[in-house]
């Protein structure tokens, strides 16, 4: 019932019919005494459509003067009308125009039992008031009878039981009539329909309320006063006399308890809503006697009896075991109505053919009926039968609009989803109720539930949840089609974005989001640009391909803490400088003194001017300072006989060459090549001699003091002032000579430790090394100073010699294959000696200073190896989990702000400094540049 | 620099709707490899004999015939995935009147697809790929139909019977001597429309989804069998130790796949060569943050096999690695292998050990949840841009 009600509310509700018109016009009807104003009133608001109904009658009337008498036509027009609908508005403005009223009139009166509604003319001439007053007062009886029969013939007839009053009768014929001649004129009369409507609603309330009030003094007379004019119906039977005690709505089929019980249930909405669909149904044409037809789905079932459309075999069922058809049927029964069998009538057997289906709906005859009572004149009833049955007869599919169309898609739909519905049971294992999980919602009873599982709002979350490629009917209207699409558009995109998003979540890209913001450090490349690279140049470290990241700035800083300050680098650089150009001038005056013996010594005074103008006055380029003059050659030494010099050259070695001087360090190293194997003799010599060559090199006035120290445990001599101490040690390449066979001279007293001397040569060839090697590679000086900080804070780290120290991270950062920052490289070399590079079973650090496969770290016991490759270990976890802080030692750095000015504005401050020499020291380039400042002073000095 | 050509696209600010500010677009992480003494050969060449390893090489083998399934077993769970796949193709080809859901393929994954089984483990793995949304009904459904069709031939042969139950990933028919689990998952197209409380798990679902392309891959790149003993053992290992718990068996044969095979010859490696390799690179941060790990092959790109594990779970597994290793470097292979059980079944990583005097020690765990606030101040901004300069 309800659902019916819903579906016609759904479908119609207000669009074609106009129900909120209709109910203006009730809202007009306050008593049963109509108001004339008002009536006046609601008619007025239907002005436009009954100056429509006017002129499509006047057209008619015009047209075809006759037509009216010939209610015969109407069933062969039908078709005809039907299929000219489409064309109906245009064809309304034609026939608007041709108004010629006065004919009309008579037949109009003739057959209609109503005087007050007389002519069109005074219809339109809003006289209309007039008429619904003598007909509330005058024409009281007849409009009762009227309404008696059509409420009874409703039961197969609902539609058209109320429709026909005369008027429409009139209208209908004019309208049936039209399409034969014109076939375009007709469409108007829908408008008048519209019109007309609220009319024929203010009328049959009017009647009704007249039936309410008179029906004690009138009892009789409806039911004698007329014959059901078009009935075929064999059921219509006689009601019981006593049915004027029960106040029965037809449209409803219910009973009310007393007349204003009755008077309020036409009034309420309900009846109002019932009355419209069932109208509408009419005016669908739907409604056939035979088949009672309001097309609903295909497969929809409908209950005669209580005028219901149910959708399903279950939900008739369900509707026929329901409390609301007993009342109807026990109704039926007390009144003696015939009750059709519970058999379901089937609903919309054919398809309907319908070449496009017009936008509104063609509402027929939507007025009450007034069925001619007058047997006086035949043309009336004949005419009212024959419309009710044209309309059915004449090709109902095509009439069937589009509110039908979508109904019928599947004949039997499947229910869905059965599984999703848990079933609440008692204690005693009897289902209580059901609950529908997709849809989340309840239901008592059984066939609810069968019925929700075929219901479309199910279907759709089925589809949603369970089945994407469910079929389920949707039917809105275009507007709401588009409304829909734009929705799922956007639930789409949304969708979309939500599913990509927990995708991200899923393979963890949440995380490397935060993760690539902390090792690709905070800047985008482009930002830094050419600056960055304007600012690395010169160092030898052009990564500024890629922005700083946390690590390398960490690095820096603690390289920056860690590098030794630029007063302790000079204080190095003079004590060296001058111990060096001391031990040439040491071996000049030997060479002078050996040469005495032999050669006289005169050009050696030339060969020391030409050796000063070649300018290099000591080793500050790392290499070796050769004490030999110009001419001196190597080779011609022997060749000439010449004795050659003792000390042929020295060269700084360790730490000093490599550049690799931290903070404190105060020891550096230098060795001296010998010509032969030095000897104690020549190192006390050395010892002995130095201190004055070293006054007279630095000049009377200096400032340090050198105190000079001979070591000859360490075949060295030391020279040290109050900062600095500088080894230098005494070597020859003889000494790697094989020791075996009488080669050896067995002085062997006198000679150095053999030890030493091999040490020292293989500290050469170690500061070679680095500078060929290490020294160029990105990074690698950066860490191995690193590296020793580290060597010297952590004992783990300690056994670490240093030359196997520079060899791991020469290989480490040069195997990367790309240039490293600073984090990237100390990363990379702590996962090296976490991976296990540095135990037992590891591949040794191949020391390439040696023609055998030497490895510099052999020496290095089990558990040191262990312990260093733990703490490596544990470095690696810190580095990875950014506190790479606690390796180095230091406070964790603030977040760098790169986007902020304040990155830039010290940069420029700094790059407007770039020539000072306070500049942070990052590479060995810097002790050279240092150098050259103290060389200056120096050689300003000398 | 390549981020910043590719940074040309910021012309197109909200691409596709997603108004996302241009700085979140995901961009491709530039990270290193990590240290890989093998493919770091040239810059440390070996300068001492190599270790004898044929001691290590016979335990890995004689380890590896222990971890291998009987062929009974095979044969069992062989006899089960048939039945299975049979009752299943059935409900995809016909599905009669079983309308729990609507099948559209079925595939075998996992260790019994890749032939990776261990013994003890008789359990394959199967992908049901629903063109319905697989929820939880849908998956009792199916088990039940499997359950019962899977019943019918178990009687036809005159076998014993099996049981089917339900959990979050599908659901797991179990027979005598083998089971196999039915992993649900649906097409990709309705991977968005999963809810949460209807349906299964999102992430199991993609996760059975990826499963099928996982197996895909194996079945191209790393059907060598060294590929397969090394990941008997890995898995083996992982398994016996808490820290290596977590690693999932795809990153398990990703790693094996790139011990084996990734080296300058593109041959395979000598399985002792390969362990070992495993262990150095587990413990050389492979699996850590800020290290470019295993580009996982059958994920969009650039995605990182081991991001499936959580931070505090990498640096467990890189600190167990690396505890490992350093006993295996000690010789106490056979323990770490699980060919001796140590001190009655004891977790080795997490113990003090001894070894011809050398303390092998455990280490602690780096990650510490709760970040050091990060102090924005900019104090410290100039002395460190001294020095970055």
């Amino acid at each position: 019932m309800m659902a019916a009600n819903n579906y016609f509310g759904f479908t119609h509700g207000g669009t074609q019919y106009g129900a909120a018109t209709a109910s203006a016009a009730y809202g007009g009807q306050t008593g049963y005494a109509v108001a004339p104003a008002a009536t006046a009133a609601t008619y007025g608001t239907q002005r436009a459509a009954a100056t429509g109904y006017d002129t499509a009658y006047q057209a008619a009337a015009a047209t075809q003067a006759a037509a009216h008498a010939h209610a015969h036509a109407a069933v062969a027009a039908a078709s005809a009308y039907d299929a000219s609908k489409s064309a109906y508005y245009q064809q309304a403005a034609a026939a608007y125009p041709t108004a010629a009223p006065p004919q009309p009139q008579p037949t109009y009166d003739a057959s209609a039992a109503k005087p007050a509604y007389s002519t069109p003319a005074s219809y339109a001439q809003g006289t209309y008031s007039q008429g619904a007053a003598q007909r509330g007062a005058a024409a009281a009886k007849p409009a009762y009878g009227a309404v008696y029969s059509a409420t009874t013939a409703t039961a197969s007839y609902p539609t058209q039981a109320y429709t026909a009053t005369p008027a429409q009768t009139q209208k209908q014929i004019g309208r049936m009539v039209l399409p034969t001649r014109t076939g375009s004129a007709l469409s108007t009369a829908k408008t008048t329909n519209r019109g007309n409507t609220a009319y024929d609603t203010a009328l049959y309330n009017a009647a009704s309320m007249y039936v309410a009030q008179q029906s004690k003094a009138a009892p009789g007379t409806g039911w004698k006063n007329y014959k059901t004019p078009g009935t075929g119906q064999p059921r219509r039977a006689k009601p019981p006399p006593k049915a004027q005690q029960l106040h029965y709505c037809d449209v409803c089929r219910i009973s009310c308890a007393g007349p204003q019980t009755y008077k309020e249930h036409l009034e309420g909405q309900k009846h109002k809503k019932k009355e419209a669909a069932v109208k509408l149904a009419a005016a669908g044409g739907g409604a056939s006697a035979a088949g009672g037809a309001r097309g609903a789905a295909g497969g929809a079932l409908r209950c005669e009896l209580c005028d219901v459309t149910c959708t399903g075999a279950d939900a008739y069922a369900a509707h026929v075991r329901g409390i609301k058809h007993q009342k109807v049927v026990k109704l039926h029964t007390m009144l003696g109505k015939p009750i059709p069998s519970t058999e379901p009538t089937k609903v919309g057997g054919a398809k309907k053919k319908v070449a496009g289906a017009p936008k509104i709906a063609f509402v027929s005859s939507g007025g009450l009926r007034t069925v001619a009572t007058d047997p006086a004149s035949p043309s009336a009833p004949s005419t009212a039968p024959s419309t009710a049955h044209s309309t059915p007869h004449s090709p109902p599919d095509k009439e069937k609009d589009e509110e039908k169309e979508d109904d019928d898609a599947e004949p039997e739909v499947q229910p869905v989803g059965q599984d999703y519905i848990e079933e609440i049971r008692a204690d005693d294992g009897k289902a209580l109720s059901f609950n529908c999980k997709l849809c989340d919602c309840k239901f008592n009873d059984p066939n609810a539930k069968e019925m929700h599982m075929k219901g479309r709002r199910h279907r759709l979350q089925y589809k949603k949840k369970v089945q994407p490629d469910l079929e389920v009917k949707v039917k809105p209207s275009m507007h709401q089609r588009k409304l829909a699409e734009a929705k799922a558009q956007r639930m789409m995109v949304r969708d979309e974005l939500w599913a990509r998003r927990r995708m991200h979540d899923v393979y963890g890209q949440g995380i490397e989001e935060d993760e690539r913001m902390y090792w690709e450090g905070g800047i985008e490349p482009w930002w830094r640009g050419p600056h960055h690279h304007h600012h690395h140049h010169g160092m030898g470290m052009g990564y500024g391909r890629r922005p700083e990241t946390s690590d390398d700035r960490h690095v820096l800083t603690k390289h920056a803490e860690i590098y030794p300050g630029d007063a302790q680098l000079q204080h190095i650089h003079r004590a060296v400088a001058h111990t060096e150009r001391a031990l040439k001038s040491l071996s000049d005056a030997l060479a002078d003194s050996a040469r005495q013996k032999t050669v006289p010594a005169k050009t050696k005074v030339d060969d020391k001017k030409d050796d000063k103008a070649d300018g290099k006055e000591d080793g500050r380029d790392n290499q070796l300072f050769s004490f030999l003059a110009e001419g001196e050659q190597a080779g011609s030494t022997s060749t000439a006989g010449d004795a050659p010099r003792a000390l042929k050259g020295v060269m700084r070695v360790g730490l000093l060459a490599k550049g690799l001087l931290l903070k404190g360090d105060r020891d550096v190293q230098l060795v001296v090549l010998c010509h032969d194997r030095p000897t104690v003799t020549l190192l006390k010599r050395v010892a002995a001699d130095l201190p004055h060559h070293l006054a007279k090199v630095k000049g009377p006035g200096d400032e340090p003091k050198y105190k000079v120290e001979l070591l000859p445990a360490e075949g060295a001599v030391q020279v040290s002032d109050a900062h600095v101490g500088v080894l230098v040690s005494l070597t020859s390449a003889v000494v790697r000579e094989p020791a075996d066979g009488g080669d050896i001279k067995r002085d062997d007293k006198d000679v150095l430790p053999r030890q030493k001397c091999l040490d020292a040569l293989a500290a050469l060839r170690h500061a070679k090394w680095f500078q060929a090697r290490a020294a160029t590679l990105q990074s690698c000086v950066i860490i191995i100073r690193i590296l020793r900080d580290l060597c010297r804070r952590i004992p783990n780290w300690t056994p670490l010699n240093s030359y196997a120290m520079e060899l791991l991270t020469a290989g480490v950062v040069q195997s990367a294959g790309a240039a490293l920052s600073p984090g990237e490289a100390l990363r990379r070399l702590m996962e090296a000696v976490a991976g296990g590079l540095l135990l037992e079973h590891g591949p040794g650090l191949r020391d390439p200073c040696e023609k055998e496969l030497v490895d510099a770290l052999g020496n290095m016991p089990p558990q040191k190896r262990e312990d260093l490759t733990a703490s490596a270990q544990q470095f690696l976890r810190q580095i990875a989990f950014r506190q790479i802080h606690k390796v180095l030692d230091m406070e964790p750095l603030p977040k760098a702000k790169h986007a902020t000015g304040a990155w830039k504005f010290p940069r420029k401050r700094r790059r407007s400094n770039t020539d000072n020499e306070h500049d942070a020291p990052n590479g060995e380039g810097k002790i050279v540049k240092t150098e050259e400042k103290s060389d200056c002073s120096d050689t300003n000095k000398k | 620099m390549v981020r910043g050509i590719g940074r040309g696209g910021r012309g197109i600010p909200g691409r596709g709707g997603m108004g996302r500010p241009p700085f979140n677009r995901p961009r491709v992480l530039m990270l290193r490899p990590p240290f890989d003494l093998l493919l770091a050969e040239p810059a440390f060449p070996r300068c001492k004999p190599a270790p004898d390893d044929s001691v290590l090489t016979q335990a890995l083998l004689k380890r590896h015939t222990e971890l291998c399934p009987s062929p009974t077993d095979q044969a069992a769970v062989l006899s089960l995935v048939t039945k299975l796949q049979t009752v299943l193709d059935n409900i995809v080809v016909a599905p009669g009147e079983f309308a729990a859901c609507q099948l559209e393929e079925v595939r075998q994954v996992g260790s019994y697809k890749k032939g990776t089984m261990m013994a003890g483990k008789n359990v394959a793995d199967i992908v049901v790929i629903m063109k319905t949304l697989p929820t939880k009904e849908a998956v009792e459904g199916l088990s039940n139909k499997v359950n019962e069709e899977v019943n019918k031939l178990m009687k036809a042969e005159g076998s014993g019977a099996v049981v089917s139950a339900c959990h979050e990933r599908g659901f797991t028919v179990t027979g005598t001597s083998a089971a196999v689990r039915v992993l649900i998952t649906t097409l990709h197209q309705n991977l968005r429309k999963i809810e949460p409380d209807v349906h299964l798990d999102y992430k199991v679902i993609s996760s059975h989804l990826a499963a099928i392309r996982h197996s895909r891959w194996f079945e191209e790149n790393a059907h060598h069998s060294s590929i397969k003993v090394l990941i008997r053992l890995l898995r083996d290992m992982c398994s016996r130790h808490s820290g290596l718990e977590p690693l999932t068996p795809w990153m398990i044969d990703l790693l094996a796949h790139h011990c084996i095979m990734n080296n300058p010859q593109r041959q395979a490696l000598p399985i002792n060569v390969a362990f070992r390799r495993a262990l150095s690179l587990m413990a050389g941060g492979l699996f850590l943050p800020g290290c470019a790990g295993l580009p996982d092959p059958c994920e969009a790109a650039h995605s990182r096999a081991h991001t499936a594990l959580d931070l505090a779970a990498q640096d467990l597994a890189a600190a167990t690695a690396q505890t490992l290793l350093r006993v295996v470097a000690r010789g106490g292979h056979l323990y770490v292998l699980g060919l001796q059980p140590f001190e009655g079944g004891k977790d080795i990583s997490l113990e003090i050990t001894v070894w011809d005097g050398v303390v092998v020690s455990p280490l602690a765990p780096a990650y510490n949840d709760s970040p050091e606030p990060m102090d924005t101040d900019d104090k410290e901004e100039e002395s460190q841009d001294s020095v970055a300069a």
